[in-house]
């Protein structure tokens, strides 16, 4: 009897310690900040640091990084400092829910920054959401990304600005145009399948041949050969990065001569190796380092600064509005409380702002942007033409 | 149809390569490297990062690839099979640990190119080489695809005549068929094994600048999709089987260039692979196979 009432009166004094220890940090680390904030407000970022995707993952941190020591030397949330926590989830599934689940259940953690797979994010947004933790992504543009008040995407959707593809084909006089388009890759296929012959019937011209490959696939010697002999006046490349120097050099050998529109995916260097092969390209993007908005040139100086005069692309310049757009959530709860982020980033997503891709608003959770027309000189990207940013 | 057979042609001619060391190593001295596509990958990675640096024309870059395939493969062989070989209890849970350890081996390649890399493509932009297209009537060829098709025939031609005339190429295939009366006859066989393993790599690395070549660009996984290709090719036509090789290979291209050319492109593997499983279903040694005869 004397034990079992001793070890009641530890259980009683073990909960009331675990209890206090997860009051103490569930608003984020360290000591108080001012107005609610304590001291630190812990994040995690899941990236995909290595893996096939690893250029979007490291980009993106770099952008992060900017965000996050110009927040902390402006003093933007007061003396509270943003602190990011990396993990690289290699581009794994698992890996990427796995990780969400530690921040779930790591009360210290006050949001996440998810991954830009749709895949990984899809794994990580019902864990995140059932457990209401804020997730901001980039990229990740499927269905099943944003499933509930929780999730959120700094990421426009491409089909939002994919007339700057339209217009442009317009000016050149396209009556046909053949696509080719990842079929395993949701974005990509949607944009094949979907958008392409919708911007079509907007603008003028016919859908002459429309093939999927295989998302893995690398020659591109038959679907180039094919689209070659059928003289489209433009092919829409919707391949995934390493594929398109390989899809426009086939293209290139095979003697195609006309337009070549791709998407975002070109960008981030990917087109380096098909050189001179590749000049004339253009793809609709969220975001060109070459735009003039101020607020881009901010960022790209700010970018150019840090990081030894290196270009910003796009996935560098998402994830540095998402990490601004987290903290300005942050500053308008005025809390590191989970659902008062929430609250804060639904908040400051109603009033939108200025960040590296230009103006930015949200139609709910979902980002949209104006866009540019990039395009590839043989060398490097160029701004082809530019929209409202 | 001219162009399709001869796109074809190619593109079974670089699943040839690659596949034929694969063969080899697997039918004689019973060792399945899977890590035979992260070597092809980094044979082609090296010669880019050398190419970067000065600009070399493509019989260097080959001999580079060669190298470094050579290299890194032999290297597999001394680090992780040849030990594994020795403390394998029996001859099954040999080639199940090698498989596992090819795996495990080929992801330090990968990761370093990846790390390198960005996992963005890479190319030879900087070698002399130009690609030049040739117009035979309604044939279209390029420079590559007659080096590829070139070194595909002498290749398999030198490595079918070694097998089957050469004392060396006899005296592997009899560790083959028996191994530990290959050696009670006096076949070097640590010798022929780290002979194999090198001819095998350096297989892989031509393939691997070839097909760079090629496409124009390959990425740090690219090794990966090939890997599959080249397996299913090899069970196709029959382990340790050079015709066998040639057969799988050529008929896995053909196939997959028909089901591209005629359907939509994201059915090609469903097509290919669902081709050679009903071959496997009425040969199940494939098509070249020999009979495995194992003594108790």
């Amino acid at each position: 009897m004397r034990t079992g009432n001793r070890v009641r009166c530890a259980l009683v004094v073990g909960a009331a310690a675990v209890l206090t220890t997860a009051c103490a940090t569930s608003s984020g680390t360290g000591g108080s900040g001012g107005e609610g904030l304590p001291g630190t407000v812990k994040i995690m970022s899941i990236k995909e640091m290595t893996g096939p995707v690893a250029f979007a993952g490291t980009h993106a941190t770099r952008g992060i990084d900017l965000a996050v020591e110009q927040i902390n030397q402006r003093k933007f949330l007061g003396d509270t400092k943003l602190e990011i926590d990396l993990h690289d989830s290699a581009a794994s599934v698992q890996e990427a829910a796995s990780f969400a689940t530690q921040a779930v259940s790591d009360q210290s953690y006050s949001a996440l920054l998810g991954p830009a797979s749709s895949s990984q994010a899809a794994a990580v947004s019902p864990i995140a959401d059932k457990a209401k933790i804020p997730v901001i992504y980039t990229q990740a543009g499927s269905d099943g990304v944003l499933v509930g008040d929780y999730t959120f995407r700094v990421t426009a959707p491409a089909s939002s600005y994919f007339h700057h593809a339209g217009e442009y084909l317009k000016s050149k006089g396209a009556k046909t145009a053949a696509v080719l388009y990842n079929s395993g890759n949701p974005t990509l296929a949607e944009l094949g399948q979907r958008t392409v012959p919708e911007l079509a019937k907007e603008y003028g011209f016919s859908v002459s041949s429309s093939d999927g490959v295989q998302l893995t696939a690398q020659d591109f010697t038959n679907a180039g050969a094919k689209i070659a002999r059928a003289k489209p006046d433009a092919v829409f490349v919707l391949l995934q990065g390493p594929q398109n120097p390989a899809a426009i050099t086939q293209l290139k050998q095979n003697g195609y001569s006309g337009e070549i529109v791709g998407m975002t995916s070109m960008g981030a260097g990917n087109l380096k190796p098909a050189g001179q092969q590749a000049k004339g390209t253009v793809w609709p993007s969220d975001f060109s380092p070459h735009a003039e908005a101020p607020s881009v040139q901010e960022f790209v100086k700010a970018y150019q600064a840090k990081y030894n005069g290196e270009l910003p692309n796009n996935y560098a310049a998402e994830a540095y509005d998402a990490a601004w757009f987290l903290a300005r959530g942050i500053k308008e709860a005025g809390s590191a409380d989970r659902t008062a982020i929430q609250q804060g980033l639904a908040a400051v997503a109603k009033q939108g702002f200025e960040g590296a891709e230009g103006k930015l608003r949200f139609e709910g959770n979902d980002l949209r942007v104006e866009g540019v027309l990039a395009g590839w000189d043989g060398s490097g990207e160029i701004l082809v033409s530019r929209g409202a940013s | 149809m001219a162009q399709n057979l001869l796109n074809a042609l190619t593109l079974g001619s670089l699943y040839l390569l690659f596949a034929l060391g694969m063969s080899l190593a697997w039918g004689t001295i019973g060792i399945l490297n899977f890590a035979h596509g992260s070597i092809f990958m980094f044979a082609a990675f090296t010669g880019h990062l050398l190419v970067q640096q000065v600009a070399l024309p493509l019989p260097v870059v080959l001999l580079i690839g060669t190298a470094v395939g050579a290299a890194l493969s032999v290297l597999a062989q001394v680090l992780a099979f040849e030990p594994i070989q020795r403390r394998a209890r029996d001859h099954r849970r040999a080639e199940l640990q090698i498989l596992v350890g090819g795996i495990g081996i080929a992801t330090i390649p990968l990761a370093i190119a990846q790390h390198a890399t960005k996992s963005v493509p890479f190319g030879f932009t900087g070698s002399t080489f130009q690609v030049e297209v040739y117009r035979l009537g309604p044939v279209q060829l390029t420079n590559v695809q007659l080096v590829i098709l070139g070194a595909a025939a002498v290749l398999t031609g030198v490595l079918a005549w070694w097998l089957r005339s050469a004392r060396t190429g006899l005296a592997l295939r009899s560790i083959g068929v028996d191994a530990e009366v290959a050696t009670m006859m006096g076949v070097n066989r640590r010798g022929l094994a780290m002979a194999t393993m090198a001819v095998a790599g350096a297989l892989a690395g031509i393939a691997g600048v070839l097909l760079t070549y090629y496409l124009g660009s390959i990425a740090a996984e690219s090794g990966d999709s090939f890997l599959i290709k080249a397996f299913a090719a090899i069970v196709l036509g029959g382990i340790g089987s050079i015709g066998g090789a040639v057969a799988g290979a050529m008929i896995l291209a053909l196939a997959e260039t028909v089901v591209l050319t005629q359907t939509s492109g994201m059915w090609v593997d469903a097509v290919s692979f669902g081709l050679i499983f009903a071959v496997l279903v009425l040969r199940p040694r494939g098509l070249f196979g020999r009979k495995e005869v194992r003594r108790t």
